[in-house]
C-alpha cells in the first residue's frame, strides 16, 4: 500500500513537472481544430444548401414575371373582347368593377404562375437539401412547421374575427345587453384555441401548453355560461314557454292566458 | 320536376272538370289554402266572370260547398305560403300555355277575402291589353307591412320609377307574355336549395318596358311568414331586393322619372301603436352601442354622428329623418354589392336601424300624419337621394357626405 502511494506521487510529480508553454499550445491547436471543423461544416453546408436557396428565388422571380406578363397579356385580350359586356348579356350584370370577370381571370392567372414558381422552387430547394441531409441541419423542417404555424394563425384569426360579428349582431338583435362580452368570450375562446394548436404545431412548450390551454378554455366557457345563465334567464324563459304555447296550439289545446296581463299593442305592428 | 309533370289531373268529378284541355280566357292560380278559404274564394271567381271563359289551377282538393260548375284543374304545389316563389310563375307559364289561356291571375293564400269586384278588375286589367302586369294596391291597416313601407316600396319607386305601393304582392295580374319572362327569370331560382329566392315582378316589367297597373282591390288578409322572427324576414326580403338591384344596375342608374300619383293619399290613421316604440328605441341604442365597428365599415362618419344624435332622443320624440334613413338603405346597398362585409352580418346590422325607423314612423302617425303621407315623404327622400347611390356605385371607394 505504501508502495503504491508513493509511486502515486511519482507520477503527480513527472506531471507537474511538463512544462506549461506546451500545454497552452495544445489547447490552442484544439480549439483552432474545432473551429476550422466548425467553419469548414459551415461552409459545406451553406454550399450545398445555396444553390437551392438560389434556384428558389430565381424560380419564383422567374414565374412571377411570368405571371405579370401572361395577366396583362390577358386582361388586354379579355378587354379587347369585350369578355364582361359579353358574360353580362348572358348571366346578369352580377360583378363588381373590382372583380369583374376580366379582373379575376388576369389576377387568377397571376397567381397561378406565382404558384407554380413557389412549387418548382420549393421542389429545387428539397432536391438540394436532400444532398446534405449528412449534415445537421434542424432549422429547415422547423421552418416548414412554422409556415404552417402561421397558416394556422391567420385562419383561426379569421374564423375569431367572423364569429365575434355574428355573435355580437346576433345578441344585439335579440336584444342581449351583454353582447359584446358575450362577442369578446367567443372571439377569445377562438384566439386561445388557436394559440394553443400554433404552440402544439410548433412543438414549444410540450403539456405545459396543453394544460395551460385546458385551464383557460374551460375558464372562459364557464364564465360564459354564468354571463348567459344569470343574465338570460327571463329570456329562455319566455323562449320555452313560448315553444311551449305553440306545441299545444299545435295539439288543439289553447293556454287560458295569465290574469292581470295587459293586452299587447305589438299585435298592431305587422313587419311583412 | 319536369314541365310537363308540374300541372297534372286532378281526381275531380268529372261534371266539375270536363274541358280542362279547352281554351279559356283566363287562367286563375291559387295557392295552396285550407278547404274554406278554398271554397269562398271559388264562389267569388264564380261570381266575378263567367264560368266558362275560366280555368282555375290550384293544389287543393275539390269541395262539395264550392260552386260546382267551374273547370279547376290540379297544379304543383309551392312550399311558400306567403309570397310567390319562382316555381310558381314557372308552374303558372305551364299551365297557362295549357289552357291557352289570354291572361293569368296569380292569386296568393288568403285571396279569399279580395272582393269578387277586385278580382275582376285585376283580370280585366290585363284582358283587354292595358297592361301587362297588374299589381294590387291593398288596403291595409296603417301599421301593418312595414318592411314594404320603409324600404321595398321607397326603393323600388327610387330606382326603377314606378310608383307600385306593393312591390311584393301576393296577388298579379299576367299577361301571356309577362308570365313567360317572370318564368323564364325563376328558371333561375328553380334549384332545390334555392328555396327562399323571391323574384320581383315589378323590376322585370319595367327591365323589359311592359305596362304595369295598379288596381285598387281593398282590403285584404295578407298572409304572414310561418316564422315571425323579423331578423329572417328582414334579412330575406331585403337581401333577395338588394340582389335583384345589383343585377338590374345597368337599368336603373338611367335617370327616369316617376309617374304623378294617380290616387289621392289616404288619411286613415291608427288609433294606437306607440306601445312598442320604446322597446325598439332601446334595441336601437343598444346597437348604437356596440355596432358601430360594423356600422362604420357601411356608413359614412356623418351618418354615424348622426345616428349618435338621435339615439339619445327620448323614445317619446324619437323620430329618424327621412333623408338619413334614404341613405342608410343606399349605404348598405352600396355595401351589399361591394361585399364590404360578410352579406349575412350586413342585413343583421340593418335590422336595429330599421327598427329605428319604425319606431320613429310609429311617432310621426300618433302625432297625427296620416301613415301614407309619411310613408309617400320617405319615398320622395329616396327618389330626391338616388344620385348619392348611382354616384357611389360608380365610384364606391369614396365616402360622400
Amino acid at each position: 500500500m505504501g508502495n503504491l502511494i508513493a509511486s502515486i506521487i511519482a507520477a503527480n510529480g513527472a506531471v507537474q513537472a511538463v512544462p506549461v508553454t506546451a500545454d497552452d499550445a495544445s489547447v490552442l491547436h484544439h480549439m483552432s481544430d474545432a473551429l476550422h471543423q466548425s467553419i469548414y461544416r459551415v461552409l459545406t453546408l451553406l454550399i450545398a444548401v445555396l444553390p437551392g436557396i438560389l434556384a428558389f428565388f430565381v424560380a419564383v422571380a422567374l414565374f412571377t414575371l411570368c405571371g405579370m406578363l401572361i395577366s396583362w397579356a390577358l386582361r388586354r385580350c379579355l378587354t379587347w373582347v369585350k369578355f364582361d359586356m359579353r358574360l353580362a348579356r348572358k348571366g346578369g350584370d352580377n360583378w363588381s368593377p373590382a372583380s369583374s370577370p376580366t379582373e379575376i381571370a388576369a389576377r387568377g392567372s397571376f397567381w397561378v404562375c406565382v404558384l407554380l414558381g413557389l412549387i418548382i422552387g420549393v421542389s429545387a430547394f428539397d432536391t438540394s437539401y436532400a444532398t446534405g441531409t449528412a449534415l445537421p441541419i434542424t432549422l429547415l423542417p422547423y421552418v416548414t412547421h412554422a409556415v404552417g404555424a402561421a397558416l394556422i394563425l391567420v385562419a383561426g384569426i379569421v374564423i375569431a374575427r367572423f364569429l365575434a360579428r355574428s355573435v355580437l349582431i346576433s345578441a344585439v338583435n335579440a336584444q342581449l345587453q351583454y353582447a359584446r362580452v358575450l362577442s369578446l368570450g367567443v372571439k377569445w375562446l377562438v384566439l386561445v384555441l388557436t394559440a394553443a394548436m400554433v404552440l402544439d404545431h410548433l412543438e414549444v412548450g410540450g403539456n405545459v401548453v396543453e394544460l395551460a390551454f385546458g385551464i383557460l378554455f374551460g375558464g372562459i366557457v364557464l364564465t360564459l355560461a354564468l354571463a348567459v345563465g344569470l343574465g338570460s334567464r327571463d329570456l329562455v324563459s319566455r323562449s320555452l314557454e313560448s315553444h311551449l304555447e305553440g306545441h299545444v296550439e299545435r295539439n288543439g289545446d289553447r293556454i287560458p292566458p295569465p290574469p292581470n296581463v295587459p293586452p299587447v299593442t305589438s299585435e298592431q305592428i305587422r313587419h311583412f | 320536376m319536369t314541365d310537363s309533370s308540374m300541372t297534372t289531373e286532378n281526381p275531380i268529378p268529372a261534371e266539375t272538370s270536363t274541358g280542362n284541355q279547352a281554351a279559356a280566357d283566363l287562367l286563375i292560380v291559387a295557392a295552396s289554402m285550407p278547404p274554406e278559404q278554398f271554397d269562398a274564394l271559388l264562389n267569388n271567381v264564380a261570381i266575378a266572370f263567367s264560368v266558362e271563359n275560366v280555368v282555375v289551377a290550384a293544389p287543393n282538393e275539390f269541395t262539395a260547398n264550392g260552386p260546382t260548375n267551374l273547370r279547376i284543374v290540379s297544379t304543383a304545389q309551392s312550399t311558400a305560403a306567403w309570397t310567390l316563389k319562382p316555381a310558381d310563375f314557372v308552374n303558372a307559364r305551364q299551365a297557362g300555355h295549357e289552357h291557352q289561356a289570354r291572361a293569368i291571375l296569380m292569386l296568393g293564400q288568403g285571396a279569399d277575402s279580395l272582393n269578387p269586384g277586385a278580382l275582376r278588375s285585376m283580370a280585366d286589367a290585363v284582358l283587354t291589353g292595358a297592361a301587362d302586369l297588374v299589381v294590387p294596391h291593398y288596403t291595409l291597416p296603417p301599421h301593418a307591412g312595414l318592411i314594404n313601407s320603409a324600404i321595398l316600396y321607397p326603393l323600388t319607386r327610387a330606382l326603377f320609377g314606378t310608383r307600385t305601393r306593393f312591390p311584393l304582392a301576393i296577388d298579379l295580374g299576367l299577361s301571356l307574355r309577362m308570365a313567360e319572362r317572370l318564368a323564364v327569370a325563376g328558371q333561375r331560382f328553380t334549384a332545390p336549395n334555392q328555396d327562399d329566392a323571391l323574384l320581383w315582378p315589378v323590376n322585370e316589367a319595367t327591365v323589359t318596358g311592359f305596362a304595369i297597373d295598379e288596381v285598387d282591390v281593398g282590403p285584404r288578409q295578407v298572409p304572414q311568414p310561418s316564422d315571425p322572427d323579423i331578423n329572417a324576414i328582414l334579412a330575406l326580403v331585403t337581401g333577395s331586393l338588394f340582389a335583384d338591384i345589383e343585377t338590374k344596375a345597368t337599368f336603373w342608374q338611367r335617370p327616369r322619372r316617376v309617374p304623378p300619383m294617380r290616387r289621392p293619399l289616404s288619411d286613415a290613421n291608427a288609433t294606437d301603436g306607440t306601445g312598442d316604440v320604446a322597446r325598439m328605441v332601446e334595441a336601437f341604442r343598444l346597437a348604437n352601442a356596440n355596432l358601430q365597428e360594423v356600422w362604420s365599415l357601411v356608413l359614412p362618419p356623418n351618418t354615424l354622428v348622426s345616428l349618435k344624435r338621435f339615439s339619445v332622443l327620448d323614445a317619446s320624440v324619437f323620430r329618424m329623418p327621412e333623408n338619413l334613413w334614404a341613405r342608410i338603405v343606399f349605404d348598405f346597398v352600396i355595401a351589399y354589392r361591394l361585399r364590404t362585409i360578410n352579406r349575412g352580418h350586413l342585413l343583421g346590422a340593418l335590422i336595429p336601424l330599421y327598427l329605428a325607423w319604425v319606431a320613429g314612423h310609429l311617432n310621426v302617425t300618433a302625432s297625427g300624419t296620416a301613415s301614407e303621407r309619411h310613408i309617400e315623404a320617405v319615398a320622395a327622400a329616396f327618389e330626391a337621394d338616388k344620385p348619392y347611390l348611382v354616384a357611389r356605385w360608380r365610384w364606391p371607394d369614396r365616402f360622400n357626405s
